[in-house]
């Protein structure tokens, strides 16, 4: 193994879904040894689709598979008296617990913040929520369209004439995971020097928020707010159809507008009513009619390529699951990463999120089994005996 | 405990736009000294293009490049240079401050650095302690996209998110704002962490190469796994729904343009969403017991749902549905956000003052976490273009006033752009009648306490 940026760093990740298991499957990326402490019944990302040959056993959950790579695993029951004790003796032992449960939930169970620093003074306890710790919503239930309606994005996605529109997927999920990841980061960096404990409290509400650069300044500018965009005359940088698909162009970057022209090939573009933005705008419907003539006969991977390549234009198509999984540029990049998974096989997951020179992305195992580490964690982190971990499976604690 | 983690960290920042220049700006705000590196004919394009914004008051000013909102508050806290890096003067001049930083980030086509003798096989001859920081569309390397142009928009279809977002059965849709580029300003943020715990380590500095397609693509996951294991793509669009629970949903409220969202996960939550409507006749209704029937029955399901959410406005929908332990909320716009009290409480909406009367105090968003020993803050607006020049030049490279002069002279350094006008300003009421804004409140400042 090559050493790693958190290769001393321990972590207990009791987190579920989608935001605390990519926070700390980034951080197991970089060398940290991660234990993923499930409830008995296993942690909510094994109860998520997609399945492995849609058969929904909790170790064939796909999303489990890509974001407890690296881990290892336990169970136990914080919810028992005994349970609390044990994770408590871990946490003395480790320098990063994450979670995300909802405000005050884990107090009730004795492992609040300040209780875990009294048996570790130096913990980093790394907490994703919907609302953050405190203020008024900290109490209110999320998800996220939730988190997309609060956090201001909806309100200016979709069309006027229809409802506010949220993005697809789990977005806000994955943000507040990349978030916590890096605010965890600068803690255990900060640690370094002051070897201070630290209670990171991330709000997802404010994750969605704090992408909006345009948004929120603009009103305590000038008092514009924006709203949803007019569903006609207004299609050009945003979603276009083509032969086979979707696209999306952009001015800017080296392409001219008489490139553009070119690209699209109808010269009545190049005239004065669509010289700019506003101009463009002012007759957007005529605009919009002859981009979709330019195009309707066009494919999407034959416009990617003539306008990145010859007219040097700011070009997207609209790509499929399929697409991304035999994509040349994501294979030159080495996104996917082969693993060996000991219930489905081998299968290629999505793995490294960017390059990097030192301390590179390391795939050590494949996401564990439910309670896979606990004769191991239990017996050699604990100095139970094989026996007592029997015991204590009996007894519902593990 | 008033420590900042980036205490003493130098970064030289050459970066434009959003995705690292923003990170950058957070750098700021955890102690970090960030130097933005412009060139007089490369000035930020959020200083003055159509990304950055209205000015105060709708008014350009005398230095129109100064004065927009997005460029506060992408560029908090940060120290300005000017340099002309197509002079070898300048760029002689920007590799002696990079040679005394921790941190250099660009964003340039990989041509560029290469050109200059910046690339990292140079660099870490150079400083081998230093860690470069790289954001492009699609990554260096030899793949077949790693030269294309791409902005954030252009990307969001590329990654995949399009296809995934729009209305239930439509067509694809774009995401909002430049989505992607703020998961690159995350990935520089956590990047930076790794990067400088393993410098404190080893002694190594270290080049992150970032191409916001590979990220973009991680977002998605899930879709990406059900096609390589089973061969199937489900990512159709599904507007506001869910995939599993049922239901879910952005619904009309009392007012013009009022929305509220909710969402029921379990059987509980269905039973208080329907005792909360005055409809405990739907509980034990069969076509809803269960997600699969709700799902099945969903455009019904909204019909009843809306025609309750119409008698409220979107704070009483939140409030009653909270309140019943339903996850729901108000769709909030900038006003909305810019004046909640929730998001004041937690000091995630912060006054920052200018020195520049016509900019005064204004309200710019910090960060979405909080580190309990640590307060953070942002230190300070967006620096006027070229103001630390002398400070940089002559006060830490040591060049003399007679050489500074020089510089000036020559363009290769300077305090204004060089083209100076303004990007053109609407009157308001225009804007909103095109649907550039929504609307636009006169009352703004009063609101905000400012």
């Amino acid at each position: 193994m090559l050493p790693a940026a958190l290769d001393d760093i321990k972590i207990l990740d009791i987190s579920q879904g989608i935001s605390g298991s990519y926070c700390s499957k980034l951080l197991a990326d970089f060398g940290a040894e991660v234990i993923k402490v499930e409830p008995l019944g296993g942690e909510q990302l094994r109860t998520m689709g997609p399945f492995f040959d849609d058969d929904p056993n909790p170790e064939k959950s796909l999303i489990h598979i890509v974001l407890n790579n690296n881990k290892k695993g336990i169970t136990l029951n914080l919810e028992t008296t005994s349970g609390a004790r044990m994770f408590k003796k871990l946490v003395a032992q480790v320098d990063v617990v994450v979670e995300n449960y909802h405000p005050g939930y884990l107090k009730s169970l004795g492992l609040s913040f300040e209780d875990l620093e009294k048996v570790n003074p130096k913990i980093v306890m790394t907490s994703i929520t919907g609302f953050g710790q405190s203020g008024p919503y900290s109490d209110y239930k999320s998800e996220d369209i939730v988190a997309y309606a609060m956090g201001g994005v909806m309100a200016f996605s979709g069309t006027k004439d229809r409802e506010p529109l949220k993005h697809g997927g789990f977005q806000s999920q994955y943000e507040a995971g990349l978030n916590a990841a890096l605010s965890t980061g600068f803690a255990l960096f900060g640690r370094d020097f002051d070897g201070e404990s630290q209670h990171v409290d991330v709000s997802v509400q404010e994750v969605v928020n704090a992408s909006l650069v345009m948004n929120q300044p603009l009103f305590p500018f000038s008092g514009a707010v924006q709203g949803r965009r007019n569903p006609k005359g207004t299609m050009y940088t945003q979603i276009m159809p083509c032969a086979d698909g979707y696209f999306v162009s952009q001015t800017g970057a080296r392409a001219t507008w008489d490139d553009q022209v070119r690209f699209y090939g109808k010269p009545e573009l190049a005239e004065e009513r669509f010289a700019n933005p506003v101009q463009r705008l002012d007759h957007g419907e005529e605009f919009d009619s002859i981009l979709l003539n330019a195009t309707k006969d066009r494919t999407m991977k034959e416009m990617f390529k003539t306008a990145s390549e010859e007219f040097q234009m700011l070009f997207g198509i609209s790509q499929t699951p399929e697409d991304l999984s035999s994509c040349p540029q994501l294979e030159s990049r080495d996104f996917y990463q082969e693993i060996d998974h000991p219930v489905i096989g081998k299968i290629k997951i999505p793995f490294r999120l960017f390059n990097i020179t030192e301390s590179p992305f390391q795939h050590r195992n494949s996401a564990p089994l439910l309670g896979q580490h606990n004769e191991e964690i239990y017996t050699e982190n604990l100095g139970y005996s094989k026996e007592d971990v029997i015991r204590l499976r009996e007894l519902n604690i593990i | 405990m008033s420590r900042l983690p980036l205490e003493g960290i130098r970064i030289v920042d050459t970066s434009a736009i959003f995705a690292f220049p923003y990170a950058a700006g957070v750098m700021a705000d955890l102690g970090a000294e960030v130097i933005k590196v412009e060139g007089p004919s490369r000035v930020e394009p959020i200083r003055t293009g159509m990304l950055s914004g209205a000015y105060p008051e709708n008014t350009p000013g005398d230095d129109p490049w100064n004065r927009t909102p997005t460029f506060h508050v992408v560029n908090r806290g940060k120290k300005s240079l000017v340099l002309d890096l197509r002079n070898p003067k300048g760029l002689k001049v920007l590799k002696e401050l990079v040679l005394s930083a921790d941190v250099f980030l660009e964003n340039f086509t990989p041509r560029v650095t290469r050109n200059w003798g910046m690339d990292w096989p140079n660099l870490k001859e150079m400083k081998p302690d230093i860690i470069m920081m790289s954001n492009t569309g699609y990554g260096h390397g030899d793949g077949p996209y790693s030269d294309y142009p791409a902005v954030a928009t252009s990307q969001e279809a590329s990654h995949g998110l399009t296809h995934l977002t729009g209305y239930n059965g439509g067509v694809p849709s774009k995401v909002g704002q430049s989505y992607v580029d703020f998961v690159a300003s995350w990935t520089c943020l956590f990047a930076l962490s790794m990067a400088l715990r393993h410098r404190k380590k080893t002694g190594k500095g270290m080049w992150v190469d970032i191409g916001m397609y590979q990220l973009g693509a991680f977002h998605i996951s899930e879709y990406l796994m059900d096609w390589v294991a089973n061969g199937k793509d489900r990512s159709n669009r599904i507007g506001n729904r869910h995939p599993w629970f049922a239901p879910q949903g952005c619904y009309p409220c009392l007012g013009d343009n009022d929305w509220a969202v909710l969402s029921v996960r379990d059987d509980h939550e269905w039973e208080a969403l329907c005792n909360t409507m005055g409809r405990s006749d739907l509980v034990n209704d069969s076509k809803y017991i269960g997600h699969a029937n709700r799902l099945k029955n969903h455009d019904e399901l909204d019909q009843i749902i809306g025609e309750w959410t119409k008698k409220y406005d979107k704070w009483e929908v939140m409030e009653k549905l909270q309140d019943a332990g339903i996850p729901a909320g108000p769709v909030m716009d900038s006003r909305d956000m810019n004046t909640n009290k929730h998001y004041w409480d937690r000091g995630f909406m912060e006054k920052v003052e200018s020195d520049d009367p016509t900019l005064g105090t204004r309200v710019l968003m910090g960060r979405p976490w909080k580190l309990s020993n640590t307060p953070i803050s942002i230190k300070g607006p967006g620096p006027k273009l070229g103001e630390g020049n002398h400070r940089y030049i002559v006060g830490e490279l040591g060049y003399s006033e007679e050489e500074y002069q020089e510089l000036i002279d020559e363009a290769v350094t300077a305090d204004k752009p060089a083209d100076t006008r303004p990007i053109p300003t609407g009157n308001l009421d225009d804007m909103v009648a095109k649907g550039v804004y929504g609307y636009w409140d006169p009352e703004y400042r009063k609101k905000l306490g400012i």
